[in-house]
């Protein structure tokens, strides 16, 4: 499952490079961007909130990092490909500073502590004109000579195709069990040995980078940012959204996600006009009441159903030897 | 020299003393059994000896390094393999990707892992349970499984908590029989059981009995049941003078 998994993500990332040599209009490439956008915001959410179960609900906290990162390093003058890696890395210190607090509580407790770091840092953005510009907002730098939206469109292409990549080495590496093991039973996993601390820390700094960087693109892109553009609630719950939808803890969970998810709220847009996010929410009440897992999580368990069940329920003993035999008598006397 | 040492351990909750000055020694390729009733403080203890919670006072010294204040990875890292009594499978896994995550410990390979966890399965009989979920399974397999993913680990020590209350007796036997060979395997084992006595006469070197988290007997099996204070702890005063 996992392999077919693979396969159809990079028949599709493939196929989606060509993408731009359709004749498309500037909007439709817009669009299109987002949902890739999305998809690596995505990847790199499931790497924490799927895999190793951890609720974040504040990952707008590094995405806003890294597209402040990029705005205000350049503004001093330098490079914007070195601001973006700056940008990136404190996205990563930040994301270690408020993993070592916030992984501290577990289940709710947690997901509200992320929030709370997040909103923090959208207010602190807000209120320090002198840096950020506050509301009235700082200048990006272009990131591609060409203001082309095309070479947005294929970086964020890249970007998916990088974090799906990671996301399938993980799963199968040792770290992918731990943190899939921190998932299902924190005290079983320390129980083998397992670091859960370090573990948890470790998937939030990787996919915190992804998120930076993810964040830098689309400040880029849009040339100005504001705090409630790159810090609010709503990238947060989105980035989450988009994982949960598509399934959360598969490996191309939040792709699907983003590609439903992303194109309907586009076309809703067009046809209900202002009743379009009443639209959206019910979509979403409705795949969280029926689909649980995710779209492709309740396909891959529709699937297994149809494999060939073992002819055991459950280990059945084995044949007696003779020893067996003896105790057992001498223990039923 | 001895593997594991309690040494004067105490733990209290509150008003209630879980454990009370309690001390002894474990040696290596030896089956110890800590029995004694309900709420005696046969899991505290094990929670202290893996660093789960930490003794008020005394020391816990394993290879006689001071062990008394780990943390539960640091313990399983050092060769402290446990169950759980209230069996704790990752469900969504398979059964074999459950005892891999024990082989984890020892190899950062997951071919490598997979073998060692297969090893473990045939050891225990589960083979044919391998690539089922663990969520599916019965009490039984359950159990076996907490087995499998702690010696998965290549521990020195495992502490078994209650590892067949809940299971038929025939199945009780049947994984007594192959506990009993751990020893070959260079482990030793710290049982912790409440009555399903078949078991312990059968395959412990040596039975500690706590009641009310005091150590009230130790030694032989068969010498330990039949003291006053342990039909006492079981039974109560009243059937003492019957039962004796």
């Amino acid at each position: 499952m996992r392999k077919w998994q693979a396969l159809i993500a990079a028949v599709f990332l493939f196929a989606a490079l060509f993408v731009p040599l359709l004749a498309l209009t500037d909007y439709t490439l817009q669009i299109l961007f987002r949902v890739f956008l999305f998809a690596a915001l995505g990847l790199a959410w499931n790497l924490v909130g799927g895999y190793a179960g951890q609720l974040s609900l504040g990952h707008a906290a590094y995405f806003g990092v890294g597209a402040y990162g990029l705005a205000l390093f350049s503004k001093v003058g330098i490079s914007p490909w070195a601001s973006v890696l700056l940008g990136v890395g404190l996205a990563v210190i930040s994301a270690a500073m408020i993993g070592k607090v916030s992984f501290r509580l577990r289940g709710p407790y947690f997901a509200l502590c992320t929030i709370a770091f997040a909103e923090v840092l959208r207010l602190v953005a807000k209120n320090l004109p002198n840096v950020t510009g506050g509301d009235v907002g700082v200048q990006v730098p272009l990131l591609f000579p060409h203001s082309s939206i095309r070479c947005f469109y294929w970086s964020g292409v890249l970007l998916t195709s990088f974090a799906l990549a990671l996301s399938a080495w993980i799963e199968r590496s040792r770290f992918g069990y731990y943190l899939m093991a921190i998932r299902e039973d924190q005290d079983t996993a320390l129980s083998v040995g397992v670091n859960a601390a370090r573990s948890k820390l470790w998937a939030l700094l990787i996919s915190a980078a992804i998120t930076g960087l993810g964040g830098a693109l689309y400040a880029s892109m849009f040339l100005f940012i504001v705090p409630d553009q790159v810090l609010p609630m709503d990238i947060s719950t989105e980035i989450a959204i988009v994982a949960m939808l598509g399934g959360a803890g598969t490996l191309i969970g939040p792709l699907v996600g983003s590609v439903v998810l992303e194109c309907a709220a586009e076309i809703f847009k067009n046809i209900f006009k202002e009743a379009h996010l009443l639209i959206y929410g019910v979509l979403i009440v409705v795949v969280v009441l029926f689909m649980p897992e995710g779209i492709v999580g309740t396909i891959v368990s529709k699937l297994a159903l149809f494999k060939k069940t073992p002819s055991a329920p459950f280990a059945a003993p084995g044949r007696a030897t003779a020893e067996e035999e003896s105790q057992r008598v001498a223990i039923d006397k | 020299m001895s593997l594991l040492e309690v040494k004067h351990v105490s733990k209290r909750f509150g008003g209630l003393k879980a454990i009370n000055d309690v001390s002894f020694l474990v040696k290596p390729g030896e089956v110890t059994f800590i029995v004694g009733p309900n709420g005696a403080g046969k899991t505290t203890l094990f929670n202290l000896i893996t660093s789960v919670f930490h003794a008020d006072s005394g020391s816990i010294h394993f290879e006689g390094r001071d062990i008394s204040h780990l943390t539960p990875n640091g313990a399983a890292q050092i060769g402290i393999g446990r169950t759980f009594q209230l069996v704790k499978p990752l469900r969504n896994l398979t059964v074999l990707e459950n005892v891999m995550l024990g082989a984890f410990l020892r190899t950062s390979s997951p071919s490598k892992a997979e073998k060692e966890a297969t090893k473990v399965l045939a050891f225990l009989q589960m083979e044919n349970v391998a690539h089922l979920p663990a969520r599916g399974m019965g009490l039984p397999t359950l159990k076996r499984l907490e087995i499998a993913r702690a010696l998965a680990t290549q521990p020195k020590l495992i502490l078994l908590d209650e590892v067949v209350a809940g299971m038929p007796t025939s199945e009780a036997i049947k994984l007594a029989l192959l506990l009993k060979r751990l020893p070959e395997w260079g482990i030793s084992t710290i049982g912790g059981i409440e009555h399903v006595m078949q078991v312990v006469m059968r395959i412990a070197d040596r039975v500690i009995v706590l009641d009310h988290g005091v150590l009230i007997a130790e030694g032989a099996p068969q010498d330990v049941v039949h003291r006053p204070e342990v039909i006492e702890a079981y039974l109560g005063s009243k059937y003492k003078e019957i039962a004796l």
